[in-house]
C-alpha cells in the first residue's frame, strides 16, 4: 500500500512536469496562488522562525555555558539552526500552513465536482488548477523557509542579548568561523527539496480526495502526517549524503 | 484578517480550557470507554510513526554535534552527552507534539466540525449531554497520555537507536551514550521534557476542538477547520516551547 501510494505520487509528479514543459502554466492563476499562499504566510512564518532561533540559542547556551565556551554561542547556534533543526522545525510549520491548506482547498474542489466541471469545459484541471498551485506552493515554501531561517538568526541574536546577556557583536563575531559554505548550501538544498515535497504531496493528496466532507478532514490529516514524517526522513538523507560527499570532518 | 482578530482567535482555546475545567470541577463525569478509545487512537496508533521520527532526529543531533564539537574542542568525547541532552529536552517532546498535532489535531477538528455541521452537537444539547464531557474531555485525556507516554518512550528508543547506529556508523561506543545519561543529563532535563509534554498534550486537543466548534458550513469549512487546527497547534507548540525553555534554562 505504501509503495503503491509512492508510485502514484511519482506518476503524478511526472505528469505535472510533462504538462508544465509542454503547455506552460496560467500566469494569472500562479500569481493569485502565490499571493494567497505565500505572501499571506509571511508574518506567521517569520514569527515561527524567530522563536525557533531563540529556542535553539537557549538550548545550546545551557549546554556550552558550563564548559566556558559561551563565546562560541553565536557560531554554534546559527550553524546548527541553519544546517539542520531550523529547516526541519520551520518546514513542520509550513506543512500545516501551506501544505494542509492547499490539500484542503483541492480536496473541496474535488468533492464538489469543480474539477469535473473544468473537464466538461474541455480543459485539463491538472494544468489549469493543480500545476499553478503546485508551483506556487513550492516556490512559496522555498522562499518562506529561507525567510524563516533568516528570522531565526535574528531570534538567536535577540534572546542572546536580552536573556543570555551575550553581547550581540560577540554573538555575531564567531558566525563566519562556523558557518561554512557547505552549511549554507545544505540549508538551500533542504529548503528547495522541502518546498518541492510540500507542493507535490499536498496537491497529490488533495486531488485524490473523494467522498464527502469527512474525507476532506482525513485528507488534511494525511497530508500533515506524510509531510512531517517525509521532512524528517529527507532531512536525514540529505545530511547523510552531504557528509558522505564532502567528508564528515569538513562538511 | 487584522492582527488583533487573529490573536483573539489564537487565544480561543483558553476559553474552552477554562470552561472545561470549570464544568469538570462542578460536575465531574468521566466516560471511561470513550477515554480508553481516545488513548488507543492517540498513543497506540501514533506510536510507530512517532518513535521512528524521534530516532531519526536524535541520530541527526549526533551528526551535527560531532561536526561542531570537532570544530570547537577538537575532540568528540562529549558528543553523545550533548546530543542525548538535546533529545531529552527538545527533540523528543517537540517532534512528538508536531506529529500528534498533525494526526490528532486535524482528526479532532474535522470530527467536531462534521458533528456541528450535521447538527449532532445540537442534538446532544437537547438530550442534556454536555459537549465538554462527551467530546472534549476524553480527547484531552487521550492526547495528554499520548504526549506523555510517547515522549518518555521516544527518549528511551532514541537513546537505544542512536547509540547503536552511532556505534556502527560514526565510531562511537554505545556505552558512551548510556554513561552520558548519568553524567550530563539531569533531573531538570526530564522534568522539562515532561512539562512540555503536558503543555503540548493539553494545547493540541483544545486548539483542535476550538477550531472544530468554530467550523463554517460545508466541506470547505471542514477543510479549513482541520487546517487551522494544525497551523495553530504548531504555532502554540513553538511559542510554549520557547516559554518553557526561557523559564527553565535561562539562568
Amino acid at each position: 500500500m505504501f509503495f503503491q501510494n509512492v508510485g502514484q505520487w511519482a506518476h503524478f509528479v511526472r505528469l505535472c512536469f510533462h504538462l508544465l514543459v509542454s503547455h506552460g502554466i496560467s500566469g494569472r492563476e500562479f500569481k493569485k496562488q502565490l499571493l494567497r499562499v505565500g505572501i499571506q504566510s509571511i508574518p506567521l512564518t517569520c514569527a515561527a522562525g524567530f522563536f525557533v532561533g531563540a529556542i535553539l540559542a537557549i538550548q545550546i547556551d545551557s549546554q556550552i555555558r558550563d564548559f566556558g565556551a559561551q563565546s562560541y554561542l553565536g557560531g554554534i547556534s546559527v550553524s546548527t539552526t541553519l544546517r539542520n533543526l531550523g529547516p526541519v522545525l520551520i518546514a513542520f510549520f509550513l506543512a500545516g500552513r501551506v501544505g494542509a491548506f492547499t490539500s484542503a482547498e483541492l480536496g473541496t474542489m474535488s468533492i464538489t465536482d469543480q474539477l469535473n466541471a473544468i473537464r466538461c469545459l474541455g480543459l485539463n484541471p491538472i494544468r489549469e488548477i493543480v500545476i499553478p498551485r503546485l508551483l506556487a506552493v513550492a516556490v512559496s515554501s522555498i522562499v518562506l523557509l529561507l525567510m524563516g531561517l533568516l528570522m531565526s538568526v535574528f531570534g538567536g541574536i535577540s534572546i542572546a542579548s536580552i536573556g543570555l546577556k551575550v553581547n550581540p557583536l560577540q554573538f555575531v563575531h564567531r558566525v563566519p568561523e562556523f558557518l561554512a559554505v557547505s552549511s549554507m548550501v545544505l540549508a538551500l538544498i533542504k529548503s528547495i527539496i522541502f518546498g518541492l515535497m510540500i507542493g507535490s504531496v499536498s496537491c497529490f493528496i488533495g486531488v485524490h480526495i473523494s467522498g464527502g466532507a469527512e474525507e476532506v478532514g482525513g485528507g488534511v490529516r494525511r497530508t500533515a502526517v506524510v509531510l512531517v514524517v517525509g521532512i524528517i526522513i529527507l532531512d536525514f538523507m540529505i545530511s547523510w549524503m552531504g557528509s558522505q560527499f564532502v567528508g564528515l570532518s569538513q562538511w | 484578517m487584522s492582527f488583533l482578530n487573529y490573536l483573539s482567535e489564537l487565544c480561543a482555546p483558553f476559553k474552552l480550557l477554562v470552561l472545561s475545567i470549570g464544568q469538570f470541577s462542578l460536575k465531574p463525569k468521566l466516560r471511561g470507554g470513550e477515554i480508553l478509545k481516545q488513548c488507543y487512537e492517540g498513543a497506540v496508533l501514533s506510536a510507530p510513526m512517532v518513535l521512528f521520527s524521534i530516532s531519526i532526529v536524535s541520530l541527526m543531533g549526533v551528526l551535527e554535534f560531532s561536526w561542531h564539537m570537532m570544530k570547537v574542542m577538537h575532540e568528540d568525547a562529549l558528543v553523545p552527552a550533548f546530543s542525548l541532552v538535546l533529545t531529552i529536552r527538545e527533540l523528543a517532546p517537540v517532534v512528538t507534539a508536531m506529529l500528534l498535532a498533525s494526526r490528532l489535531g486535524a482528526a479532532i477538528a474535522a470530527e467536531i466540525g462534521i458533528m456541528k455541521n450535521s447538527e449532532q452537537l445540537d442534538q446532544l444539547q437537547l438530550l442534556g449531554v454536555s459537549v465538554v464531557d462527551f467530546l472534549i474531555l476524553p480527547r484531552w485525556v487521550g492526547c495528554l497520555l499520548a504526549s506523555l507516554s510517547l515522549t518518555l518512550l521516544g527518549i528511551v528508543v532514541a537513546v537505544l537507536v542512536s547509540s547503536q547506529l552511532a556505534s556502527y556508523g560514526l565510531g562511537y561506543q554505545a556505552q558512551e551514550f548510556y554513561n552520558a545519561l548519568f553524567v550530563l543529563a539531569r533531573g531538570q532535563d526530564l522534568v522539562g521534557a515532561l512539562v512540555k509534554a503536558v503543555l503540548f498534550g493539553t494545547t493540541i486537543p483544545f486548539v483542535a476542538a476550538a477550531s472544530g466548534l468554530a467550523c463554517k458550513s460545508g466541506s470547505r469549512g471542514i477543510g479549513q477547520a482541520a487546517t487551522q487546527a494544525v497551523v495553530k497547534s504548531s504555532l502554540w507548540i513553538i511559542i510554549l516551547d520557547f516559554l518553557v525553555n526561557s523559564l527553565l534554562w535561562i539562568s
